[in-house]
């Protein structure tokens, strides 16, 4: 009994610690909240209140009509989903043959993927677009979606390699007895088992793409190619019109997507080993 | 194993499918800029009158102005077909895809100040290639001064910005003459989070008035250095007594708050801040700027010089460009942007119009043109507002002094310039 | 024969992908690097041999090396402080009974779920500002005097540091989080059956079984969190907005001083120096990084 109401407390505490932790994480945020409801253009203002004074749907309204904001969404859309895909699908057999199998220069080439990444990325931009102005990829969502790739194949090997090392081969070997093909190893295995790890890179991958703007700035011309961050770019860019309140109610409007899909996806984060197990 | 090989292959079909869709969306469709644009190009060539030319101009600018472009350059079809695209990054991008025909737009329309490093990138063309020095002869000399670079004019200047000294006429009942009028208005109206007077004290552009005020200079057209000059270091010590009644972040969204929100009774600022601070029902004022006790001499801003520039790949379409420059050099394009986004035109006969002649501030800028430096179009410049900001930002900001910091930044720039070659 | 081959097949396509866009850069910004590239021979340009490693030598002038030390402390804090509290977090998450850790958890994505530049400016604007920003009226309200957040090294450096982990921590938390979903609860049970208490299931079981699954991703960010350059850069010295705040990292260190310069013959000699710096020190701390590859 008394063991039950420690419970409790320690899970009213819990709560307590997170409803702070999650206020005091969102200030910035119910700040961009607050001026994009807020009516008059002003980002700044010396009598700030997170309750708008002077509530409007106008900036949304801004935000959606003046603008192509669908238009951004669905390349943004098609740019996320692409490269998921196919950044997924080099990952995921890269870190398969990593994780697995044994060959020569496997350890070497793994360390050199790392340090790779040890390169400040600031002068790449003039490399990528010599690599992709042959190919015709510059202007093109393809492009964008190769440059992607290769940027997050690093961290998707590094990172899945990492949870199929924690698989234990033994469940694999009943498999191969069987004689299931890697193929079948793979996706009937290994995935349902590393759905988390999989879940945590396509959400990282997602997310990089969804908040790029550099390359898609440089590299994409006309508006009606924007993906949502470059517009968002764009929307801030000029200083004469700079519109805070507007840009606010942009910036809330490109996050919410991502939130959506993390949050649907939550219930999908537990492992295929413990799934059903304590957890329920 | 050949199942795996099997799937290799589907996600290699796969990203051939994505491929077809990535493809899709930039393939020469018909509008696609620069498709048509290199097409176009050769066509101009076989049939000219036939087929319409197209002319790609890119711009960074505010959405109103670019608007006005275009309605103006539609004038030119059917002959000519221009497009006014904005994109972002514009500098960086035309670093980029300078030489190359197929992702280059053919003009760009942009302010004076990276002339020089375009042109000795060597991805521009003279717009006296297409257009004589007669096209040109109503333009105010301050503009065409800072369109040339090298004894070349790299652009047709369209309007130019400069700084005003503005005031709230509800706070402020007599602008004040000299500067030190000007600091004694700002210790007695100074208090509580508001201000007599703000200014974006830390940027190089702003700055640079009170250095030319006192003779000094970022940088001059043999491309010196000049931060720690005498003069130049007269003006940051004297400049340095206003820090005290400025708020500390100068930047620009903070000055610019203050003024619209009633709590600065002046500020000195361009003519983009007019719409905004009239939407705020602020009493505008327009002065002319303080002089400066000790030298006689008033603020000296810097101005900027919004215009086209053509790229060299575009020279293939010379006719049409010709058409564009010259339609440009009208007062048209001049009076539709003094009328709709408050621009002083280059071209001096704008002036005589009506609609303009009643509109105090552009009267008042041309009244400065003269006087005013142009930004420095040399490629070294590109470097000295970095070096400028950082020593101003410690000296007034951090507190550094004054001397020690612009030796410093002297040496900075001269070792940067240096190292540009 | 065949057989040999197929890790290889496997591994073909990611190898490709990064070698394009990863590699291929690296040794395009090494082939530059011995060139004269610059807006003087912006098209034109020619092999000058080592000329620009000799001229990127004066870049380790006074300024070097304090920006080097300041970008290792930056490292340190950032990523220990990351793993710390990301750990905390995500262990209070994963308690039993907690009814909303879905929401919270979301919750907490939230900064991560926009463009960075928007964060930034949104601290910048938002929080730093010295006349609008919210920590300054707060303490106005409260009776003190504003603080300029963002112009002193000392606190501009610890106001850059709160707003990287504000950055990267839904990152650590999603990846720690999910480390700790792959631990098979019934470890826990024995542990308690066997008498072991709550700091030792944490040390003894906790720590071990997530690490090889957090190592990668740690390692990773490490590296981020020495190149970052637009939360340094655009807090304190974003061009028209400079704060007046020396914390240069060293990646904001040689755009100031090379980068600018628009000589990218010279700024490629910078960034292939300082890609061997960082290669040196991760082969120093190699040991580590290898067992992870095992």
């Amino acid at each position: 009994m008394k063991n039950n109401t420690g419970r409790t407390v320690k899970l009213i505490l819990l709560n307590v610690f997170f409803i702070i932790i999650c206020i005091g994480s969102l200030v910035p945020i119910l700040y961009a909240i607050s001026v994009s409801f807020n009516a008059g253009n002003n980002l700044l203002t010396s009598r700030f209140s997170f309750i708008p004074k002077v509530f409007t749907l106008d900036n949304y309204k801004a935000v959606l009509i003046d603008n192509p904001f669908l238009l951004w969404l669905k390349n943004s859309m098609i740019l996320s989903v692409a490269t998921v895909v196919l950044a997924l699908g080099v990952s995921v057999t890269g870190a398969y043959a990593f994780s697995r199998k044994r060959f020569a220069g496997r350890k070497s080439i793994l360390y050199i993927l790392l340090l790779l990444n040890a390169f400040p990325s600031i002068l790449s931009m003039f490399a990528v677009y010599r690599i992709l102005k042959p190919f015709g990829l510059v202007n093109s969502y393809l492009g964008l979606i190769l440059i992607y790739t290769g940027t997050m194949a690093i961290f998707g090997i590094w990172n899945l390699k990492g949870y199929f090392d924690t698989i234990p081969v033994e469940i694999e070997e009943a498999g191969k007895i069987d004689g299931a093909s890697d193929l079948r190893l793979v996706t009937k295995i290994m995935l349902p088992l590393a759905r988390p790890a999989i879940l945590v890179t396509s959400i990282m991958i997602l997310i990089f793409v969804w908040n790029e703007y550099i390359f898609a700035v440089t590299f994409m011309t006309g508006s009606e190619k924007y993906t949502l961050a470059t517009g968002l770019y764009s929307l801030q860019a000029t200083e004469y019109t700079r519109n805070w309140p507007v840009f606010s109610a942009a910036s809330i409007l490109v996050s919410i997507p991502i939130l959506i899909i993390f949050f649907a996806l939550q219930k999908y984060m537990v492992s295929g080993l413990t799934a059903g197990g304590v957890k329920q | 194993m050949k199942k795996f090989i099997a799937i290799l292959m589907s996600a290699l079909i796969l990203s051939t499918a994505v491929a077809g869709c990535g493809n899709s969306s930039s393939s020469p469709s018909p509008d696609s800029p620069s498709a048509s644009a290199a097409s176009s190009g050769s066509q101009a060539q076989n049939s000219e009158g036939a087929k319409p030319v197209k002319i790609t101009i890119w711009h960074e600018t505010d959405k109103g102005i670019a608007e006005q472009l275009q309605a103006e350059l539609d004038k030119l079809a059917p002959a000519v077909e221009v497009k006014v695209e904005r994109k972002e990054k514009m500098s960086d991008a035309l670093k980029l895809v300078g030489n190359d025909p197929k992702s280059a737009p053919d003009m760009y329309f942009f302010a004076h100040d990276k002339i020089g490093v375009f042109a000795q990138m060597g991805i521009l063309a003279p717009v006296t290639d297409f257009i004589t020095k007669d096209d040109m002869a109503d333009l105010i000399p301050m503009t065409v001064k800072a369109a040339t670079y090298k004894d070349q004019i790299y652009q047709l200047p369209v309007y130019f910005e400069t700084q005003m000294f503005m005031y709230n006429k509800a706070l402020m009942k007599q602008p004040p003459a000299t500067t030190d009028e000007l600091l004694k208005y700002m210790e007695a109206n100074t208090k509580d989070g508001t201000y007599g007077f703000v200014e974006q004290h830390s940027t190089a552009y702003y700055a640079a008035s009170w250095f030319h005020a006192f003779g000094g200079f970022i940088i001059n057209e043999k491309a010196e250095p000049g931060l720690n000059t005498k003069e130049t270091l007269d003006a940051m010590e004297y400049h340095k007594k206003f820090i005290r009644y400025l708020p500390k972040d100068g930047e620009y969204n903070t000055v610019t708050t203050l003024f619209k929100e009633g709590k600065a009774h002046s500020i000195i600022g361009g003519p983009w801040l007019v719409p905004d601070v009239k939407a705020a029902n602020i009493d505008l004022g327009i002065a002319p700027m303080p002089t400066v006790n000790s030298t006689g001499k008033p603020l000296t801003p810097y101005s900027g010089v919004q215009g086209v520039c053509v790229l060299k790949s575009a020279e293939a379409k010379k006719d049409a460009v010709t058409a564009v420059l010259r339609q440009l050099a009208k007062t048209d394009i001049g009076l539709a942007l003094a009328r709709s986004a408050n621009c002083a035109p280059a071209n001096q006969k704008c002036y005589e119009d009506s609609s303009i002649t009643s509109n105090e501030m552009l009267m008042s800028m041309k009244k400065t043109a003269e006087n005013v430096v142009p930004m420095p179009n040399v490629p070294e410049m590109d470097l000295m507002w970095t070096v400028t900001e950082t020593m101003l930002a410690a000296v007034n900001k951090n507190d550094a002094d004054v001397k020690t910091s612009a030796e410093k930044a002297q040496k900075d720039a001269l070792a940067q310039i240096d190292a540009m070659k | 024969m065949k057989k040999k081959l197929v890790p290889y097949l496997y591994s073909f396509p990611s190898l490709l992908t990064i070698g394009a866009i990863v590699l291929f850069p690296i040794i395009y910004t090494g082939y530059i690097s011995f060139t004269n590239m610059s807006i003087y021979h912006w098209f034109d340009f020619s092999f000058i041999g080592a000329q620009n490693y000799k001229k990127a030598v004066l870049i380790f002038d006074s300024g070097f090396l304090p920006a080097l030390l300041r970008t290792l402390l930056w490292t340190v804090i950032n990523v220990v402080l990351q793993l710390v509290i990301a750990f905390l977090i995500s262990l209070g998450l994963n308690a039993e009974g907690l009814k909303l850790k879905n929401l919270y958890k979301t919750l907490l994505m939230f900064p991560w779920a926009m463009p960075g530049y928007v964060t930034i400016l949104l601290w910048r604007m938002g929080m730093f500002n010295t006349e609008f920003g919210l920590l300054n009226q707060w303490l106005k309200s409260m009776g003190f005097s504003g603080v300029s957040w963002l112009s002193s090294n000392s606190i501009a450096f610890a106001a850059c540091v709160a707003v990287n982990l504000w950055l990267a921590l839904p990152f650590m938390i999603m990846i720690i989080d999910g480390a700790l979903q792959s631990i098979d609860k019934t470890y826990y049970e024995s542990a308690r059956i066997e008498g072991a208490g709550f700091g030792a299931q944490i040390t003894k079981l906790t720590v071990p079984l997530i690490r090889p699954v957090v190592a990668p991703a740690v390692i990773l960010t490490t590296f981020t969190t020495f190149k970052q350059f637009d939360i340094v850069f655009l807090l304190t010295q974003q061009q028209g907005a400079k704060t007046g705040a020396d914390i240069h990292t060293i990646i904001t260190y040689a755009y100031e001083k090379a980068f600018i310069t628009n000589n990218y013959g010279y700024s490629s000699a910078i960034s292939i120096i300082i890609f061997a710096i960082l290669i040196v020190l991760s082969v120093i701390t190699r040991k580590d990084i290898r067992e992870e590859g095992t």
